[in-house]
């Protein structure tokens, strides 16, 4: 049988959203709250852009005159803040079930097996993820081996030790793409050839020159209306549908265009808009079932990690706000 | 008596640096006791093949090129079990798909496989479609399925309420059916493997010696020779290369493209019967299909490619897009729901007719089957059976039954997104790798591939991982957890990350196995 646990507040992933929330409601005197993370080690996405001779720093922080730092200290930093809270964290637990009107939550652990978990409020801080090809609407082709999201290039490169490709195609052009084609320049490869369907890159020219540092990928503006991926076994190019023309590559890289995690609150028949997948919220980052919220990337667009930190505070308030109100 | 292990058949790989050991003494052994059928191509139908042979005291090996079985054409397909109800009466195909829809509801649960009788609804959508569907249903009962029952609109709206208010009516299947495609031919192979089959993967056969002899030869890229009594041609759109080492006779094939697009789970409560439009003259038509996994499909198109077109398991925007636009014609509002994938299955399309099987074909002792097309994953067991018969009446095949051959696979089989393991009690205190959830989209469990790594065909790819676990074929396709099931297979199998593949040798995670990466900073 699993054990049911009570707690004033449950926040649903502990990346900067989830830690930054987490810290204000315990500042603000809430001292039942627990953390549900599926990894092993919380941080989130910033704590796999690990600190390295030759690495990249990435612009995790902006409040500072956008000083760029390894996303790990950053993690590392949020980390130091959340233990001197009393959060329980509960990690390697991956939610499967979800009552929004109990507000209750089934989870799976190595520990525990299933438990249950319920809340008088919870913040679903479960971040985004990069658009797969399928979802871009403009990338088709094979599906051969090397083509990799960001995250995979972060767990090869930093986690491993191994460089993935060597003639990088990177698609997409936006912070994420240039710190990509940084990190594999760095590693040991190719300068990248950068193709998006747009006409100009989506970084600025001032993040643009920053990373010009490290590598100085080409940028090839789509002039057709969709490209394809090549090749059998593994990625071997990249071709323009209508002129034909192929760029050779050993591996695509799939960059940036993040899509919210909103998968939970689905699950929960919390009203999500199904093209953009942002929860739709109500005042105070509320969304459509009482005592739920959503914080962090989750929200959609592309946020750095501060940004992020400084929402889940945001919505916590919120949360006390609503707590103080119903209870 | 025979122990089950003794008794059980050698598993053997080709890996390039990683041949197994039994391959060794393989091509003195069968020179020595040559094998009573080979069978070439381990897809849906040679993994039947495989199977049913099982039963009966022979010696017989089955082989691929590829790294693990239906890993070409029966890894894409729409995954339905058909009645044959709109099949061409009295052929060959459509009798055995009537035959092979009776067979499977005890065949899935004897074997473990995922299986779901969600039946199937002919929509009219105009006034000229109505009168079609009385034609369709006078040709459902030729075809011996004779439950199906016409539909008002108002009975065919109560049964599916998302399909579109203008209906005309339509026309019920009602054991029309779904299946898991991935289970079925990894669990006609274990149970083979299990009754004294021999399995050999990754070896692609170039050579064929001594085809007109009693004792023919097969000779693979690495240049084992398998001396055999039968071959039995079933390698899909390999089998016109096969047919030419033999020397057999006339039939053309080509690879015919049919693309699906997948869209997320939560789609799936939307419409819970597989839809079809009424054909027309030109087309099929596209279908909207219930997976057993719980998404849905639409599709598929069908465009024909040459046999040796490189391009054939591509899709393209333009055909996706008319997809979209053909489903919406059954359920309006899927233009709304989320895309997660799209793939393209690749049937092997034969202008001598489909289900082309011809004995003796050129030399004695030499079985060819191809142009089996997409209902090759239902009829799979019936054609199975109707093989044996012809080697057993047309190339002297003696048949005696094994009394310890076995027709099941254990109850532990059932893949875990079928039977959650986490919902078994107990079972993560025990083992805390159920626990442990590696892909976040569709919940599997670290132990949930770490079993399948251990399971009878000792899979080492991300493919065949993702086939058997489901784990990689969600929503994000692989961005939490490919890693980290490459890094799972890794340890667990001892094999460098760095020479892990996705299937086979060419698709390695990384473009050269030997670079590190550098560390110190450049210019």
């Amino acid at each position: 049988m699993s054990s049911t646990t009570h707690f004033q507040v449950v926040v649903v992933g502990a990346g900067p959203a989830g830690i930054g929330a987490a810290i204000a409601l315990s500042k603000r005197g809430i001292n039942s709250t627990a953390i549900v993370e599926r990894n092993d080690q919380i941080g989130g996405i910033p704590a796999l852009y690990k600190k390295k001779k030759g690495g990249v720093r990435t612009f995790v922080r902006w409040s500072r005159g956008g000083i760029p730092v390894f996303g790990e200290e950053y993690a590392k930093w949020l980390g130091s803040r959340l233990a001197k809270t009393k959060t329980r964290v509960f990690l390697q637990s991956q939610v499967i079930e979800i009552d929004a009107k109990e507000r209750k939550l089934v989870l799976v652990n190595p520990d525990e097996g299933q438990m249950t978990l319920t809340a008088d409020a919870v913040v679903l801080a479960c971040g985004a993820r990069e658009e797969s090809i399928a979802e871009r609407g403009w990338l088709m082709g094979s599906r051969p081996m090397r083509v990799y999201f960001t995250k995979q290039l972060l767990q090869l490169v930093d986690g491993n030790g191994l460089l993935p490709m060597r003639n990088p195609v990177i698609i997409g052009s936006d912070l994420i793409a240039y710190a990509a084609a940084a990190k594999l320049k760095v590693a040991g490869s190719e300068n990248a050839v950068m193709v998006d369907n747009r006409p100009n890159p989506e970084c600025s020219i001032f993040e643009r020159l920053y990373f010009r540092r490290w590598s100085n990928p080409t940028f090839r503006g789509l002039t057709s209306k969709s490209v394809e991926v090549v090749g059998s076994g593994s990625a071997s190019g990249i071709k323009f549908s209508e002129s034909g023309e192929i760029f050779p590559c050993d591996g695509i890289m799939v960059c940036g265009e993040l899509v919210p995690n909103s998968e939970l609150a689905l699950m929960g028949d919390l009203k999500v808009d199904l093209s953009t997948r942002k929860p739709i919220l109500g005042k105070g980052f509320q969304m459509s079932e009482s005592g739920w919220f959503a914080a962090g990337n989750i929200l959609g667009g592309f946020h750095g990690a501060e940004w992020c930190y400084f929402n889940g505070q945001y919505v916590a308030r919120s949360v006390i706000k609503y707590l103080s109100q119903s209870g | 008596m025979v122990s089950q292990v003794s008794s059980r058949g050698r598993l053997m790989y080709d890996w390039p640096d990683d041949r197994s050991d039994e391959l060794e003494g393989l091509s003195e052994q069968s020179d020595l006791h040559p094998y009573d059928v080979a069978i070439v191509g381990a897809g849906v139908v040679g993994c039947a093949l495989a199977y049913k042979l099982s039963q009966y005291k022979l010696r017989v090996l089955l082989l691929d090129k590829n790294f693990d079985v239906g890993e070409a054409t029966s890894k894409g397909n729409s995954a339905i079990v058909h009645t044959g109800f709109d099949a061409a009466p009295g052929t060959l195909e459509s009798q055995l798909v009537t035959e092979a829809s009776r067979q499977w509801p005890e065949m899935a649960q004897k074997l473990k496989i995922p299986f779901e009788e969600c039946g199937a609804l002919v929509l009219a959508i105009d006034a000229e479609q109505r009168d079609e569907l009385e034609n369709i249903r006078a040709k459902a009962i030729k075809n011996g399925v004779e439950d199906v029952q016409r539909l008002s609109a108002e009975a065919a709206r109560q049964l599916e309420k998302n399909i579109p208010d203008g209906v005309y009516g339509g026309l019920l299947i009602p054991r029309e059916s779904i299946a898991d495609p991935f289970t079925t031919t990894i669990a006609f192979a274990e149970v083979a493997l299990a009754n004294g089959v021999d399995i050999l993967l990754g070896a692609e056969v170039l050579q064929i010696e001594d085809a007109d002899k009693p004792t023919k030869k097969l000779i693979t890229a690495s240049k084992d020779q398998i001396a055999t009594k039968i071959i039995v041609n079933v390698a899909g759109l390999g089998s016109r290369k096969v047919a030419d080492l033999y020397g057999g006779g006339k039939f053309d094939i080509n690879p015919r493209r049919g693309q699906f697009l997948i869209f997320d789970r939560y789609s799936r409560s939307a419409i819970k019967r597989i839809l079809l439009p009424i054909p027309t003259a030109n087309t099929k038509g596209v279908l909207i299909i219930p997976t057993i996994f719980g998404n849905l499909l639409a599709g598929p198109t069908a465009e024909d490619y040459e046999l040796d077109a490189t391009d054939v398991a591509n899709t393209s925007i333009d055909m996706l897009q008319s997809l979209l636009s053909g489903a919406s014609r059954l359920y309006p509002a899927i233009v709304d729901q989320p895309v997660i994938g799209a793939f393209s299955g690749v049937r092997c399309n034969c202008s001598q007719g489909s289900y082309f099987i011809r004995c003796n074909d050129g030399q004695h002792g030499v079985l060819t089957v191809t142009g089996i097309r997409s209902t090759g994953f239902t009829s799979s067991p019936s054609l199975a059976d109707y093989l044996v018969r012809e080697l057993h009446e047309k190339c002297e095949l003696k048949l005696e039954k094994d009394p310890e051959a076995v027709d099941s696979r254990p109850e532990s089989s059932w893949p875990g997104w079928w039977e959650r393991p986490y919902s078994r009690n107990g079972l993560i205190k025990e083992s805390p790798d159920y626990g442990k959830i590696i892909c976040t989209c569709e919940n599997i469990s670290r132990g949930e591939i770490s079993r399948h790594l251990d399971s009878p065909l000792q899979p080492r790819t991300l493919d065949s991982i993702k086939r058997r676990t489901r784990a990689q074929m969600g929503r994000c396709q692989g961005f939490d957890c490919q890693i980290l099931i490459a890094e799972i297979i890794s340890e667990h199998c001892d094999i460098p990350l760095n020479k892990v593949t996705k299937r086979g040798p060419g698709s390695e995670i990384v473009y050269d196995a030997t670079t590190i990466v550098a560390t110190e900073e450049r210019g």
